[in-house]
C-alpha cells in the first residue's frame, strides 16, 4: 500500500477509465477498509503469528482463530455504527448477554427451535438498542451516562432470563459454528465476510450516508435536512442488532448460556474500533477498520503468550502492545480524520 | 435497497457478493477441521497447560504458585517437562482463547480454573477431541469432557451454617452476605446454608452479595445492619468476613452479634485479639484451600500415566476432595501458631498427597 497520504480522499475525476490495478487500489481505499495503520499492523501481528504460533496455519488453528475473532469483531461493528453516528454505547456488552440469554433459553439444545430462538434474541438485541436510542436522542441524555445505566438494567435482566449459567446451544449451531467450507475456509471467516459486505451495502444507502453526516456534524445535518434524531435512534436500533448477532456467535463458540457471556466486551470493541481508525467523535471511520481491528486485537492476546512472555509480565506487555496500536493508529489516520467528515453525503 | 437507477457500486460488488457466499455456503459440503493433536500416551514427560480467568486475588496467587512448587517436584522426577500457565483477568470468550492456545501448544492435560460452569464445554470439547486430559478445580463444569477436582461447595457453607444456627439458636435471625448473584459456586454454598438454617428455624431477615470482596463486604454488612439492627448473627463466606467484622466493629457489635469467619490470616489475627481481650468471642473458618490445584495436579498425573478413576470415587464428573478440619475456638491457637507469619490474605491451605490422590483410582 504505497498510496500517498491522502488516504481514501475523494475519488479522482480520471479522464479514462483507469487500469485495473489502480481501480482495485482505489477500491479497496474508497472501501476505508484498511487504512493504512491497521492495514499494517495487521500485517505485522499475522506475520508474527505464522513465525510465533506452531500450526497458526492449519485448519485447527485457522478455524480457532476465526472463532475467537467473530464475536469481537461483530461487537466492534456493533459499536462502529453507534459511534459513527455520534454515540457511544457502554451497554453493548449486557446487549450481547441478555439477546444470548434470550436465545438459549428459548433454544433449549434443540435444533427445531434455532429460528424462533434466533428471532427472539436478534428482536431482543433491536429492542434494546431502540431503548437507548430513544433515551439518547429522545431525552436528550449523555449517551456515556444513559447507557452505562441501560447496561445495568440489561445485565439484570439477562441475570432474570437465566438466573445462572446453564442452557444448551443447539448442536447444529456449534457444530455448524466450526466447519470448514472449500475444505479450508472457516465458517466465522465467511461470516466476517458476509459481515463487511452488509456494511458495504448499508454504507452505500442513504441510510449510512447520513449516519456519517449526523456524526460528523449534526448541526450541519440538521440544517440539510437529515433527520438527526430518527438516524441516531435508528443507528443504536441497529447496533442492538449487530450486539445481538455478536451474541449468537458467542454462543456457538462456547455451547451455552451464561449471565455473564459478554459484559466485558463492550471495552475491547472500542478498543478494536479505535484501533481500526474510527474516530469516537464519530463521523468518520468504518466497520472494516473495527473489524481488522478485533482481529489484530486478539492476535496480540496470543502472541504475548506464544512469544513466552511470563505469566505475571503478560497483562504488561499486553497493555503496552495495546497502547502502542492505538497510537499508531492514531497517529496514522490523524491526517485522514482532517478531512470533511461525511465524504459519503454528496457523492 | 435497489429502488434506485442501477450504477455500478461497490454496494452492487457487495450484493453479488454476498449473494455468491451464500450460495458457496449452501452448495458446498462443509465438513469439521480435524485436530492433529497429540495423543497423551502414557510415556511422558508430559507437558501440563494452566487456564486461570481471574487474577488479583491472594487466593489465585496462592493456588498458582503452590502448584508450580509441587509441579517442580514431577519435574525433577522426569514425569513432566513443562507447565504453561495462561493467567489473566478475562471474560468467558477470553477464556476460551486461553485454553485454545494450551490446545495450540501441545499440552497433554489442562488444569483450569473455570470462569462459566458451562460455556466453555465446547471449547473443552476441541481439547477432548485432541486427546487433552481437562482437569477443573475450584468449581465444577458440566461438560462430560472434563474431570472435576473441587470441594463440596453445599457441604463446606454447611459447617459454618450449622455453626452459627448453632449460635442464634432456634428461632434467631440472622443476615446473609454472599459471593455473587447467580455465580454457581455461590448457589450451591447458599442452598447448602439454607438448607441447614431451615431445619434449625432460624430466619434469613436479609441477603445481599458483596462479590467476594473484603471491601465490599464491609459495605454490604454495615448497609444490611443499618436495617436489620436487632439481628443476632451474620452468615458470610469467605473472602468478605474480615470485611464483615470491620463493620460489627464499627458498630460496636462485635461478641453481640455472632458472625462466621474465615480461615484467612487477616481475620484470624482479628479473632486472636478477640480472643485474649474477650474471653467469650467465638467463631468458625471452614478452609477453602488453594492448594486444589495441587489435588489436582497429583490426579491428573495419574491419569495422564494411564490410571483410571474408580467409579466410586466419582460422582458424576466430579470428585469431591474432603473439607479441611475447619479452624475452631478449641484449635485455634494451635491453628493460628501455623501461619500467623503469613500475609493476611494467606488462606489456610491443604492438598492430598500423591498416595491419597492414588486411592481415587482403581
Amino acid at each position: 500500500m504505497s498510496t500517498p497520504s491522502r488516504t481514501g480522499g475523494p475519488p479522482p475525476k480520471a479522464a479514462g477509465p483507469p487500469p485495473l490495478p489502480a481501480r482495485a487500489g482505489r477500491a479497496l481505499l474508497s472501501a476505508r477498509m484498511p487504512t493504512v495503520a491497521v492495514a499494517a499492523l495487521l500485517a505485522a501481528t499475522v506475520a508474527a503469528s505464522a513465525a510465533l504460533q506452531p500450526g497458526f496455519f492449519s485448519p485447527y488453528g485457522l478455524t480457532s482463530s476465526f472463532a475467537t475473532f467473530l464475536p469481537l469483531a461483530t461487537i466492534a461493528a456493533a459499536q462502529t455504527v453507534i459511534v459513527l453516528g455520534g454515540g457511544i454505547d457502554l451497554s453493548i456488552g449486557a446487549v450481547v448477554t441478555l439477546s444470548s440469554a434470550v436465545s438459549v433459553v428459548l433454544m433449549q439444545g434443540d435444533d427445531a427451535r434455532l429460528p424462533l430462538a434466533l428471532a427472539a434474541g436478534l428482536a431482543t438485541g433491536a429492542a434494546c438498542g431502540l431503548l437507548n436510542g430513544l433515551v439518547v436522542a429522545g431525552l436528550r441524555l449523555q449517551p456515556i451516562v444513559a447507557t452505562f445505566a441501560t447496561g445495568s438494567m440489561f445485565g439484570g435482566a439477562a441475570l432474570l432470563v437465566l438466573p445462572k449459567p446453564g442452557g444448551t446451544a443447539s448442536p447444529l449451531l456449534t457444530e455448524a459454528y466450526r466447519m470448514v467450507v472449500l475444505a479450508y475456509i472457516p465458517v466465522p471467516a465467511v461470516l466476517l465476510l458476509l459481515l463487511w459486505l452488509a456494511w458495504r451495502v448499508l454504507r452505500r444507502h442513504r441510510f449510512g450516508q447520513y449516519l456519517y453526516a449526523v456524526g460528523g456534524d449534526a448541526g450541519a445535518a440538521y440544517t440539510s435536512a437529515v433527520p438527526v434524531s430518527a438516524v441516531r435512534v435508528l443507528s443504536y436500533t441497529l447496533g442492538g442488532l449487530i450486539a445481538a448477532l455478536a451474541g449468537t456467535a458467542l454462543l456457538a463458540d462456547s455451547g451455552a448460556g451464561d449471565p455473564t457471556l459478554g459484559t466485558e466486551l463492550t471495552l475491547g470493541s472500542i478498543a478494536a474500533l479505535v484501533i481500526g481508525g474510527t474516530r469516537l467523535r464519530g463521523g468518520s471511520g468504518g466497520v472494516g477498520g473495527a473489524v481488522t481491528g478485533a482481529i489484530v486485537l486478539s492476535l496480540i492476546q496470543g502472541l504475548v503468550f506464544f512469544a513466552g512472555v511470563p505469566t505475571d509480565a503478560r497483562e504488561f506487555v499486553y497493555g503496552c502492545v495495546i497502547i502502542a496500536a492505538i497510537a499508531l493508529a492514531g497517529l496514522l489516520t490523524a491526517r485522514a480524520a482532517q478531512r470533511p467528515a461525511f465524504q459519503g453525503a454528496n457523492r | 435497497m435497489g429502488s434506485k437507477p442501477l450504477r455500478r457500486t461497490p454496494g452492487r460488488y457487495a450484493l453479488g457478493a454476498l449473494a455468491a457466499a451464500g450460495t458457496v455456503l449452501a452448495a458446498t459440503a462443509c465438513s469439521t477441521p480435524e485436530g492433529g493433536g497429540g495423543d497423551g500416551g502414557a510415556e511422558g514427560p508430559f507437558t501440563i497447560g494452566v487456564s486461570n480467568g481471574f487474577i488479583g486475588s491472594e487466593w489465585r496467587e496462592q493456588m498458582l504458585s503452590t502448584l508450580e512448587d509441587a509441579f517442580a517436584g514431577y519435574q525433577d522426577e522426569g514425569v513432566v517437562d513443562e507447565l504453561v500457565v495462561e493467567s489473566a483477568d478475562v471474560d468467558v470468550n477470553g477464556q476460551i482463547q486461553q485454553i485454545r492456545n494450551l490446545i495450540r501448544s501441545d499440552v497433554d492435560a489442562i488444569i483450569v480454573n473455570p470462569n462459566s460452569p458451562t460455556a466453555l464445554d465446547q471449547v473443552f470439547a476441541e481439547a477432548a477431541e485432541q486427546g487433552i486430559r481437562i482437569v477443573a478445580i475450584d468449581q465444577a463444569v458440566e461438560s462430560e469432557h472434563v474431570t472435576n477436582v473441587v470441594i463440596d461447595q453445599a457441604e463446606w457453607a454447611s459447617i459454618s451454617a450449622e455453626w452459627l444456627a448453632e449460635e442464634v439458636g432456634e428461632g434467631g435471625e440472622i443476615i446473609a452476605v454472599n459471593g455473587i448473584d447467580g455465580h454457581p459456586a455461590n448457589e450451591d454454598r447458599w442452598e447448602g446454608a439454607q438448607a441447614v438454617f431451615d431445619e434449625a428455624g432460624v430466619e434469613v431477615v436479609a441477603n445481599d452479595f458483596a462479590e467476594w470482596d473484603q471491601s465490599k463486604g464491609q459495605t454490604v454488612t454495615r448497609d444490611l445492619l443499618t436495617g436489620n439492627p436487632d439481628v443476632d448473627g451474620v452468615f458470610v463466606q469467605d473472602g468478605m468476613a474480615l470485611g464483615a467484622f470491620q463493620a460489627l466493629q464499627a458498630e460496636e457489635k462485635v461478641g453481640e452479634i455472632a458472625m462466621t469467619g474465615e480461615a484467612r490470616v487477616g481475620y484470624m489475627k482479628q479473632w486472636a485479639e478477640q480472643r485474649e481481650e474477650n474471653g467469650d468471642y467465638s467463631s468458625i473458618g471452614v478452609p477453602n484451600p488453594p492448594s486444589v490445584s495441587v489435588s489436582a495436579l497429583h490426579v491428573v498425573v495419574r491419569m495422564l500415566q494411564g490410571e483410571e478413576l474408580a467409579a466410586d470415587s466419582l460422582d458424576g464428573n466430579s470428585l469431591f476432595l474432603p473439607i479441611p478440619d475447619p479452624v475452631t475456638d478449641e484449635n485455634f491457637d494451635e491453628r493460628f501458631d501455623e501461619v500467623a507469619d503469613e500475609p493476611d490474605a494467606y488462606a489456610v491451605d491443604h492438598a492430598i498427597t500423591r498416595e491419597e490422590a492414588g486411592a481415587y483410582f482403581e
